[in-house]
């Protein structure tokens, strides 16, 4: 915890600056000698309160990412909540930190376009095989996948982000 | 990871099992294995079944997945010898039961190797090595090969031209994440080949070595075996105890890496060690991207 020091500035401070103080030198030190008396004074009765730290304390942001509110269906800006208990499919797609769902283009070489899915948990041939037949009916065309077993993610040729994030959500995932 | 690979084709077990496999996942014939290349007895005691009398001592505090189990485990004690296990402890799947990757295990060992390595290796150009500054004979008449100085690179005694160049630094640095992700695997990766073992606290009744290693070997724990626990200060006991031993070591939590889960056979976690690893690996996966470093204040850090 930082402790907050309080610091009272004195006009003894500003004495020695010059250009400050422009009365006569008559006037000036009778005016500094009844100051010093009044600051003197003033400075034994310094308080320190820790009191004020706490609107610094509400501005320090958190580290974790909070649990989004309850919405029943979909919420105003388009996000569609996760089902209350997983789908019974033979695999498990989790959501982002974000709460999002992990579908994401990418496009490489400026005509390279893929589709990536990520986050993918158990039978991850059976949501390729689901993907292939979904995307099928949507576009028409057999479209190239590639499954990587090791970071458990599916890659499609062409950009599908949108339709694929839509399926899922209404998967339940 | 051969002896993972090992695990279920030993000797014995491809002598009971040869005829119900296929001729691909066979050993071939002419394959050698030392015999002691998998314990038998280890493998004696299967996780502890759904139904068991023990109580469960510890759940999981964090909240798990909807999808997920926690993973069951004993609960020993290290305070006498043959003690049955005390109880049953709930580990956090997604510290305990991550997929096996064993690429980040790789890149994250070969990171913990190389990233303290500075190379002293240095060798003196041609300018730095001594002398050199002169022809050593005129360009044309003399009938030998032409030169300018006796320290050029063809020169024997002269400078190396492509050799190590002064202290070289290997360090760079994995994301966190990466490095997070590392501890899990080899957590899970012990986990799975039940190499890992969780007891209630590092308490001994002796500060004798002996006493440990004969632990140690009847309940077949493996050769070498890392006690982790939470605080740096350990028990009079088990310091003592493990003080001339060389293949038992302790280390606090905070010190658990890649490189020292998969240097030791064995890692025993106590109850307050899986405690902390699962509060601070799972923080990982909920975490925003850090705006400033955490050096500074955050308000729920640490």
């Amino acid at each position: 915890m930082y402790k907050m020091s309080v610091r009272l500035l004195t006009l003894r401070a500003l004495r020695g600056a010059p250009g400050l103080c422009r009365r006569t030198p008559a006037v000036t030190g009778g005016f500094r000698a009844a100051y010093s008396a009044a600051t003197r004074d003033q400075r034994s009765v310094i308080t320190e309160s820790t009191d004020e730290y706490k609107f610094v304390e509400r501005l320090i942001p958190p580290t974790r990412i909070p649990d989004p509110p309850k919405h029943v269906g979909v919420a105003p800006s388009g996000w569609i909540p996760p089902a209350e208990s997983p789908p019974p499919l033979p695999y498990m797609i989790r959501r982002s930190r974000m709460h999002n769902i992990p579908v994401y283009s990418d496009l490489t070489h400026g005509n390279r376009r893929l589709t990536l899915v990520r986050k993918v948990e158990g039978d991850i041939w059976a949501l390729e095989k689901d993907v292939r037949e979904y995307l099928r009916q949507v576009t028409g065309k057999e479209l190239p996948t590639q499954v990587n077993e090791v970071t458990m993610t599916l890659k499609v040729k062409g950009h599908f982000e949108q339709e694929l994030k839509d399926w899922l959500a209404s998967k339940g995932f | 990871m051969l002896r993972f690979s090992c695990l279920v084709f030993s000797r014995g077990a491809a002598r009971r099992f040869a005829s119900s496999f296929s001729s691909e996942t066979a050993l071939p014939p002419n394959l050698r294995l030392p015999s002691n290349l998998v314990d038998p007895d280890r493998l004696r005691r299967p996780p502890p079944p759904e139904d068991s009398s023990l109580p469960l001592i510890r759940k999981c505090d964090a909240a798990l997945p909807a999808h997920l189990r926690p993973v069951r485990t004993w609960v020993d004690t290290l305070e006498s010898k043959d003690s049955e296990p005390l109880g049953l402890t709930e580990l956090h799947p997604d510290v305990f039961a991550v997929t096996p990757r064993l690429d980040i295990l790789h890149a994250v060992e070969t990171w913990q190797r190389n990233y303290k390595r500075i190379s002293h290796a240095n060798t003196k150009v041609r300018s730095e090595v001594r002398g050199g500054g002169r022809k050593p004979w005129n360009q044309k008449g003399s009938g030998r090969a032409r030169h300018g100085s006796i320290r050029s690179p063809l020169w024997r005694g002269g400078g190396v031209s492509h050799g190590p160049r002064g202290p070289k630094s290997y360090y760079y640095m994995l994301p966190m994440k990466v490095r997070v992700q590392g501890l899990k695997v080899a957590l899970s990766s012990k986990m799975a080949q039940q190499y890992l073992h969780v007891v209630d606290s590092l308490n001994i009744p002796t500060p004798d070595s002996q006493y440990l290693l004969e632990l140690i070997k009847s309940r077949h724990w493996g050769e070498s075996v890392l006690l982790v626990d939470v605080s740096e200060e350990f028990p009079e006991n088990i310091l003592q105890a493990t003080e001339n031993l060389k293949t038992v070591n302790l280390i606090p939590a905070i010190g658990l890496n890649v490189h020292s889960m998969l240097k030791h056979e064995a890692v025993i976690l106590t109850l307050d060690t899986v405690r902390f690893l699962e509060e601070k690996l799972l923080w990982h996966d909920e975490r925003y991207t850090f705006l400033y470093p955490l050096k500074l204040p955050y308000s729920d850090f640490p």
